[in-house]
Formats: structure tokens, C-alpha cells, sequence
């Protein structure tokens, strides 16, 4: 008697609907901000060296294989930012007093100071330049 | 032909995992064709098919109405109570049904739940009083808000449809899983409960809360939007304070466990 049929497990798992792809690429996405964060020490090294060596870098930077490659990495790091926003009322629901903040606001909550964030470092990026 | 005639005799492919003890070695699937009715659900097809065409047709059912949690099954890949999956979302067909994914198979479509019995066990998902207070004291009082911030949580019905969906569950055979700890969470969020302690070790281990990657098909796929994922994220959030809290050299006030 061969008895009950023991439990599978498969490696497509992540394949089998987009809920697991999309899940998948989050994780993945992961490597794409430690990326951005070597580029990011590369930049703040070569300043370090000194004048000529950050200028060679800038001009490094102005290769359109790097704008390539940082755009890939400014939508995959924002496809990650945006779907750990997304889980926050799961993972830290908000009372405010006997008021429990609806998710969806907290969603937009976070998404809007991320935005004020982006604003302020843009505003301080232009009046510097 | 009138559109009522048309209907009685439309039918639908139902491709249904098979699976005997005894004689199988390897499951298979058989094709059956059943009546197509606007009003039935998958399980409705299956009592049909056991009742008309073949009695050995195995699996769980019970109130038909989505509060007893027996009829889960994989319904085209996807975990569903049957009583609640409706022919015509799946038309025009097949429809491929199958025992909820991840656990052993008994016969047919019916799993063996030992493993999940035992973990929720093992979570002691009951109120626990450090001293019961004596009886003339009256009842353990609750406000709504105390009642809120577990309710949710407390609607599982063990359906282990978020089992099912549960990669990690699937190939971790010590997870705990996204039922049971959201009901270890229910209790400790309970203002009655007093077993905090008592369910840390199991709860903030590996195989409790640390082996969730945050999948959070738990929470799409459960029929009383009971939510594990979030059970599991807070409790993962509430390790991580009670841990860097016990780092310091004072206990903040408000703040001890």
C-alpha cells in the first residue's frame, strides 16, 4: 500500500502567477539599490582624491551607457521604495487616540513625504548649480 | 431551443486530481463532464459528480456556505473554498481541481492537516492567565477598542487556503505558517491574554515570524480577510523594538514586556 502521496515542493513557485513575479522582482530590485549605492561611493571616493579626479569621474558620467544604466536603476529602486510603501498599514497600522488611520492614507502619507523629500533635495540640487 | 434548455444541457469540463492509497503510486487527473448551472459553485459539481457518475470521488465539505473552511481546494492553481467559486468564473472551462497545494495527500482531495494541527498547538492559541482572578470577580471586561485590535485576526476559519498559497510554508518544513501565527497573534494582542512570554520563543524563532519573506498571498487568498501577512509583519515589528529596547541599560516607561 503505497500509503498518502507525500508533500511536493517546486522551484517554479515564483513563476506561477504575477502576485509571485512581482513579489520576486521586489527582492531582486534589492540589488539595484546596493548598485546605485557603489556608484554613489564611487562618486564620493573619486572626490576624496581630489579636484581632477572628481572632474574625470563627472566626465565618466556623461557616458550614455551610465545614463543607461542609471535610469534602469533609478525605476528599479523606485518600483522597490514603492511597493515596501505599499505594504506599511500591514506591517505598522497607525492609532491615532482611538482613530485607526486608514491604510490607504498611510500609503499616501509615505508617498508624500517621500515626494517633499525628492522636492527639497531637488530645490537644494538647483540653487547649488 | 429555449434559453433555458440551452442551459440545462451546456456543460463544463472539470479535470479533477486523482489519487487512491491503495493502489496509486502517482496521482492522475480525470475529465469529467458536468451541467453547467449559472448558480453552482465548483463544490456543487463535485457533490453532482459523486452522486451521479462516481462515488469514490474523495474530499472535505461540510456547511457549503463559507464558514466551515473544509471545501479548499486548488481551483485552476489558485486556492478557493469551493462552496465559494462560482462555474462561471471559470467558464468557458476546464477546470482543474486539485488538494490544496503543499501538504500530503490522504486520497483524492483530501490532505493531511497533522502538520498544521500540531504547530497550531504548539502556539497556544487560547487565553492565558498569568492567576485566573476568583469567579465573584465577574468576567474579564473588554472595551470595543480592546475587541478591535484583535477581531480581525480572530475570523480565521483553518481553512488553509493561506497554507496553499504560502511558498515558504511549501518549502520550509518547520514555518509555522500564516494561520497559526496570525492566531498566536490574535491572543497576544488580546487585553485578556497574558501568554505573551509563553509564545515568544516559538513565535520570534526562525521558524515563527523570521521565516516570512512577506509574500502576502496569505492575505489575498483568505476568504475571511483574516490578513497573516499583517499578524506576521507587527509581530515581526514588536521582536525588533522588544529587542533593541532590552539593549538598553533601562527599561523605558510603558515599554517593559
Amino acid at each position: 500500500m503505497p500509503g498518502p502521496l507525500p508533500r511536493t515542493k517546486s522551484n517554479d513557485w515564483w513563476n506561477r502567477r504575477w502576485a509571485y513575479r512581482l513579489v520576486l522582482l521586489r527582492e531582486l530590485s534589492a540589488f539595484a539599490v546596493a548598485g546605485y549605492l557603489v556608484l554613489l561611493l564611487l562618486l564620493v571616493a573619486s572626490v576624496r582624491e581630489g579636484e581632477s579626479a572628481f572632474a574625470d569621474h563627472l566626465d565618466v558620467l556623461k557616458n550614455p551607457l551610465l545614463w543607461i544604466v542609471h535610469a534602469v536603476l533609478l525605476g528599479l529602486v523606485q518600483f522597490h521604495t514603492s511597493t515596501w510603501f505599499r505594504l506599511v498599514p500591514k506591517a505598522m497600522p497607525l492609532k491615532l487616540g482611538g482613530w485607526r488611520v486608514p491604510g490607504e492614507l498611510l500609503i499616501a502619507g509615505v508617498n508624500g513625504a517621500w515626494l517633499a523629500v525628492s522636492v527639497i533635495v531637488l530645490v537644494i540640487f538647483l540653487v547649488a548649480a | 431551443m429555449t434559453t433555458e434548455a440551452m442551459t440545462a444541457t451546456q456543460t463544463v469540463t472539470l479535470e479533477v486530481f486523482r489519487y487512491h492509497p491503495d493502489t496509486d503510486t502517482e496521482p492522475s487527473y480525470q475529465s469529467y463532464e458536468v451541467p453547467y448551472r449559472e448558480e453552482w459553485v465548483v463544490l456543487d459539481a463535485l457533490n453532482w459528480l459523486k452522486d451521479e457518475v462516481d462515488g469514490t470521488l474523495s474530499y472535505r465539505w461540510s456547511c457549503r456556505m463559507g464558514v466551515c473552511g473544509s471545501c479548499g481546494m486548488m481551483v485552476n492553481g489558485y486556492p478557493r473554498l469551493t462552496c465559494n467559486a462560482f462555474l462561471r468564473e471559470f467558464m468557458p472551462g476546464p477546470i482543474r481541481v486539485e488538494p490544496l497545494r503543499g501538504f500530503p495527500v490522504e486520497r483524492d482531495m483530501v490532505t493531511v492537516l497533522d502538520d498544521f494541527m500540531e504547530k497550531l498547538t504548539d502556539v497556544k492559541p487560547w487565553i492565558i492567565r498569568e492567576e485566573e482572578q476568583p469567579i465573584e470577580e465577574g468576567e474579564y471586561r473588554q472595551s470595543p477598542s480592546q475587541l478591535a485590535d484583535f477581531k480581525q485576526f480572530s475570523m480565521c476559519i483553518n481553512c488553509m487556503l493561506c497554507y496553499a498559497a504560502c511558498p515558504v510554508y511549501e518549502h520550509e518544513d518547520e514555518f509555522i505558517g500564516p494561520a497559526a501565527l496570525a492566531l498566536a497573534q490574535r491572543y497576544n494582542l488580546d487585553s485578556r491574554d497574558e501568554g505573551n512570554a509563553q509564545r515568544q520563543e516559538l513565535i520570534w524563532s526562525d521558524e515563527g515570524i523570521w521565516d516570512c519573506t512577506f509574500i502576502g498571498e496569505c492575505s489575498t487568498v483568505c476568504p475571511k480577510h483574516v490578513d497573516p501577512a499583517a499578524a506576521i509583519q507587527q509581530a515581526k515589528v514588536e521582536a525588533t523594538n522588544s529587542f533593541f529596547i532590552s539593549l538598553l541599560p533601562f527599561t523605558p516607561p510603558g515599554m517593559g514586556r
